[in-house]
């Protein structure tokens, strides 16, 4: 049991880590930024969860809240931030995504406060349920049904409606891509939406598990998020999956059996650094920038 | 005889004026903003009130006291530049450090080699004190808290299985040595050690471990921040073991993120917030003003830290920091807010007794104190 307890935390992490780097990898297959700023996003995600679930008195609605607000933030990021500096070499956008990154975050701090926000309530992260001697708590569940669904849903949007191809296309070749006639400028703000949209999500998920979101949320996952897309093969949405689940069951592990030498964080970073010794090109090994 | 009256009103006018301009500086550095600004922020408030409450109580030999506040991030590099321009620009010839060991142990030396008479108002790094003379801590050290924590398991709760859980800063680190280097001698096997990172919410393995390992108490060391998290998800995964936590612990915030789960856990060097004292009721009165929250051990052991300074230049009679210095360190039996300060020892540590609180119905309520000395004691070198 404390093995498969132990798969499932990592899993639940895997899960997150997903919903978090897909729309990094996305952004950078597209445009060759590395999107710092994308953990803000994902804080602004969980800030609006909360506030919103808190107001109206349903999590459900702070969901959906979060789902209209990241979206429109990811693409006025793009089009206020990105759009104007895309013709200068990509280090520029990226610095100017760090200094978006650390005004959010204190931004967040000003307005909702230092000791940031909890759910009034959140049976979610309380209520457990025993499936076969393993305690789950329902955020957990949540949080595996949520990912399932999303990854499923976007597996049919890109492989069976003509924009979703599309953007898998402009994913994986921009130049060959408009040459097919593909709208590049809208395909980005799509992905930056969709993207955005996942970051969300993740956020409301992260603050229902931790019941807790404050404004230095995002910063554990900007970096992380990174390594994973490098894990993963910058770009490639399957090897970000596989590399979110396989650095979260890795973590799980790694903090019971050297977890009195070495916290999480530096578990994660250890695997990441032997990994790309082995295989510089990440999982998958697409191709690289 | 009108010369020797304008003479006189002249040098009245200049004593006046430079009583006016001769303004006691304090200097007191604070995590404003950065990972710790939520500590910040009482800790300002707090200062705030303290000298607010000392001027109104006339100040010092008939001169008021300035607060001269800046932003030390918690970072050591920004808390080196900071303390450098108290000594340097401001000319303080007192310190107090609202903030972090990281900060504290950096600033320390600063001020040491400047000859300013400096109080950590809760750094429990031990490098603080060790910077010289001129510093003295209010807080108690991470050792005696650990050990403190040994001796409420094995002699109040009588349970002798413990996992620990740690938190892989200086103050966890500290804290846990304490812990186990007395575990042994009160009879508590431990069963398991688990170490975190501050940024980590999310302790599902650890959950795993400690459901294995089944104990009868667990002891963890954290902050608000992580704690909540913690305890709420040790609850969540099935665990009932009584969970006693470190003096980090103690905030609100730990109760409204655990909610329900924080019912019953313990907190080693809690703050005893609803004694009754005329001091404490109007301090958690004007903070919860000021700061729109009720006040935190934080808060109380900052404005402590500008009370007791005070002291000591009144009864020095003198704005002379070696000889406040002196006076400071001889200070005996002195009314804190949280706890009644025994005194210092050679190396400038707080010899006091041990509050532990209990969570009880969504409040912090005294449970018992620790006064053994022996275990309290803090270290000499």
């Amino acid at each position: 049991m404390f093995y498969v307890d132990l798969a499932i935390s990592g899993i639940v992490f895997g899960c997150m880590y997903a919903l978090m780097a897909v729309g990094l990898t996305l952004v950078y297959g597209m445009l060759r930024i590395l999107h710092i700023a994308h953990a803000a996003v994902f804080a602004l995600g969980a800030y609006v969860t909360v506030l919103v679930a808190n107001a109206s008195g349903s999590i459900l609605i702070g969901f959906i809240a979060a789902l209209i607000a990241t979206p429109l933030c990811g693409v006025a990021i793009y089009r206020l931030l990105y759009q104007p500096l895309l013709h200068y070499r990509p280090d520029v956008p990226m610095i100017a995504s760090i200094g978006l990154l650390v005004l959010m975050q204190d931004g967040f701090r000003i307005l909702f406060g230092e000791q940031g926000v909890t759910f009034l309530k959140n049976p979610l992260a309380i209520e457990t349920v025993d499936i076969a001697g393993i305690t789950l708590n329902l955020a957990q569940i949540a949080v595996l049904i949520v990912t399932i669904i999303i990854f499923l849903a976007l597996h049919l949007f890109t492989t069976q409606t003509r924009i979703g191809v599309a953007w898998r296309a402009t994913v994986s070749n921009p130049r060959i891509a408009a040459s097919f006639g593909v709208d590049a400028i809208r395909v980005r703000y799509l992905n930056f939406a969709i993207g955005s949209a996942l970051a969300g999500v993740a956020g409301g998920l992260i603050a229902l598990l931790n019941n807790f979101v404050d404004p230095t949320i995002g910063y554990v996952v900007s970096y992380k998020a990174l390594a994973i897309i490098v894990l993963g093969g910058l770009g490639s949405v399957r090897g970000t999956l596989i590399a979110s689940l396989f650095l979260g069951v890795i973590e799980s592990y790694g903090t019971i059996f050297i977890g009195s030498y070495l916290n999480r964080d530096a578990i994660a970073f250890l695997a990441l650094i032997l990994i790309l010794m082995a295989r510089p090109q990440g999982f998958t090994g697409a191709r690289t920038a | 005889m009108l010369n020797f009256g304008r003479g006189l009103f002249g040098a009245l006018a200049v004593l006046i004026s430079q009583a006016a301009l001769a303004d006691v500086k304090i200097g007191f550095q604070a995590p404003l903003t950065g990972l710790a600004a939520t500590d910040g922020k009482s800790s300002k408030i707090a200062a705030e009130i303290a000298i607010d409450d000392l001027n109104a109580a006339g100040g010092v030999l008939g001169q008021k006291f300035e607060l001269v506040t800046y932003d030390d991030q918690a970072k050591s590099d920004q808390a080196i530049f900071t303390a450098n321009k108290l000594v340097g620009d401001d000319g303080v010839k007192f310190a107090i450090s609202g903030s972090y060991s990281a900060a504290g142990r950096a600033a320390a030396p600063i001020f040491q080699k400047a000859g300013v008479v400096f109080i950590s108002s809760y750094g429990v790094h031990p490098d603080i004190t060790k910077a010289g003379d001129y510093c003295f801590r209010l807080v108690r050290l991470g050792p005696p808290q650990g050990r403190a924590a040994a001796y409420f398991i094995a002699d109040k709760l009588k349970l002798k299985k413990a996992s620990v859980i740690s938190m892989d800063n200086d103050y966890g680190e500290a804290t846990l040595q304490g812990f186990l280097g007395d575990a042994e001698k009160n009879g508590i096997k431990v069963v398991n050690k688990y170490n975190y990172s501050l940024q980590d919410r999310q302790f599902g393995p650890i959950v795993a471990g400690v459901k294995r390992d089944d104990p009868e108490v667990i002891y963890a060391t954290g902050y608000f921040f992580t704690a909540g998290p913690l305890v709420a998800q040790l609850r969540a995964g099935g665990v009932k073991a009584p969970i006693v936590g470190s003096q980090a612990f103690d905030s609100g915030k730990f109760i409204e993120i655990a909610g329900a789960a924080a019912e019953g856990v313990y907190v080693i060097d809690g703050f005893d917030r609803y004694r009754k004292d005329s001091k404490l009721e109007h301090f958690t009165a004007e903070f919860q003003k000021r700061a729109g929250y009720p006040p935190e051990g934080v808060a109380a052991e900052v404005y402590s830290s500008f009370d007791i300074l005070a002291d000591a230049m009144k009864r020095t009679g003198s704005l002379d920091p070696v000889k406040v210095r002196d006076t400071l360190a001889a200070t005996k039996d002195f009314p804190m807010l949280n706890e009644t300060l025994g005194g210092f020892n050679k190396l400038h540590e707080v010899v006091m007794p041990a509050t532990v609180d209990v969570v009880k119905d969504g409040k912090f309520v005294h449970f018992s104190t620790i006064e053994d000395a022996k275990v309290l004691a803090p270290p000499e070198e």
